[in-house]
């Protein structure tokens, strides 16, 4: 008997806390809800920059690895030629936007995982380190092959060096168009390293 | 129920001295991060080298705005600066209140924006210093570091603080994303 009834106020008292819990625990599966809704939108718009920055930063290894421009006058011994393997610059410049759109192309499973799972903190973290390393390389490249591509245009009057792009045109305009688009990857991982950011606030 | 808040409450000091602690060091590291772009814009900037020969007409100077990729490099470093003194009110602000959420967002929205002006500048920088080293002789570009030394030395070590501004600021990302999601 005593049983009974100390089993019943348990139960009363219970079903009163519940029904007192009942609201709170709602209001909170509801804004976890709502915040992981909006943590998903995020992680997918996430994954369409990065493809987008992938795209970028092969255009610009692409044009750039492909530069290559012979004048159609040559002398006797040689040949008038410029490839992007003449500066070591712009070597590096392929080699770094090639590291980068490799990276960009591995990423994209990861940020599938974010949007599959919007709460889960360690992807976004892993993408938010690796996105910066990323920034720091991309434009590195593109303001290195910068200030060459500004030195071939306009050459240096202190230094005696010549502008090299009075004479090979073509060449100039598809280095030119190169550094732009790594510049564009550049600003879209930039937008990638906040949108992480943004997504890893918890409320 | 009782002992669960109080278990809470425990756990909730405990996230706020790991806090604390991180921003502490976030602040340490930002006038580190001072000291080298500020002392990289001043090296490059008081660079100034005449050779001891000189023709009837040109004298034979070196100096950073001679080359305008240099110019960038110092004005970068200057802004760097400049926004680095300005944000460490914002650290402050986040030792005080290791709680504050959106405004380490902003932080870290400008933290990035900085990173890529300072690495843009340091490698425009390290692109012409190299050409002047090694020169280019496809293009015919001669190295001018055979003839001013001490002005090719300045410039190269003007870059070792820029360079060491970036690492800085990679490690000052990485710590305030790493403390935004740590909150419970």
């Amino acid at each position: 008997m005593e049983k009974t009834e100390a089993t019943t106020i348990e139960i009363s008292e219970s079903s009163r806390e519940r029904k007192g819990k009942a609201p709170l625990l709602a209001a909170a599966v509801a804004h976890d809800r709502a915040a992981s809704g909006y943590k998903r939108g995020v992680a997918i718009f996430d994954l369409i920059l990065r493809i987008s920055a992938a795209t970028a930063a092969l255009a610009a290894t692409i044009t750039m690895g492909t530069t290559e421009q012979t004048l159609p006058f040559f002398t006797q011994f040689f040949q008038f030629q410029a490839s992007y393997d003449d500066l070591p610059t712009f070597t590096f410049f392929v080699i770094a936007m090639a590291i980068v759109t490799g990276y960009l192309v591995l990423s994209v499973p990861f940020s599938i995982v974010c949007i599959v799972r919007p709460v889960a903190a360690g992807p976004r973290l892993l993408l938010i380190l690796c996105d910066t390393l990323t920034v720091t390389l991309a434009t590195s490249a593109a303001g290195a092959s910068a200030a060459i591509v500004y030195l071939a245009h306009n050459g240096n009057s202190d230094a005696n060096w010549l502008a090299i792009c009075q004479q090979f045109n073509d060449f100039c305009q598809r280095t030119s168009g190169a550094v732009v688009a790594a510049f564009v990857a550049a600003v879209l991982l930039i937008f990638l390293v906040v949108l992480s950011a943004v997504a890893l606030k918890r409320r | 129920m009782a002992g669960l808040e109080l278990g809470a409450k425990d756990s909730g000091s405990a996230e706020s001295r790991v806090h604390r602690g991180v921003a502490v060091l976030d602040f340490i590291l930002r006038l580190v991060a001072l000291i080298a772009t500020l002392a990289s814009a001043i090296a490059m900037g008081t660079t100034d080298e005449s050779l001891p020969f000189f023709t009837q007409f040109i004298r034979f100077r070196a100096k950073y705005n001679d080359l305008p990729t240099f110019t960038f490099f110092v004005v970068a470093n200057s802004i760097v600066s400049a926004y680095l003194v300005l944000s460490l009110a914002l650290s402050i602000f986040h030792i005080i209140r290791s709680g504050a959420q959106s405004s380490r967002v902003v932080l870290i929205f400008f933290d990035t924006g900085m990173l890529a002006l300072l690495t843009a500048g340091a490698s425009a920088a390290a692109a012409i210093v190299y050409l002047a080293h090694k020169g280019n002789t496809r293009t015919n570009w001669f190295a001018i570091c055979q003839q001013f030394n001490s002005f090719c030395e300045r410039i190269s070590g003007s870059l070792i603080g820029s360079f060491g501004g970036i690492i800085v600021f990679i490690l000052l990302i990485l710590m305030s994303a790493v403390t935004l999601s740590r909150r419970h």
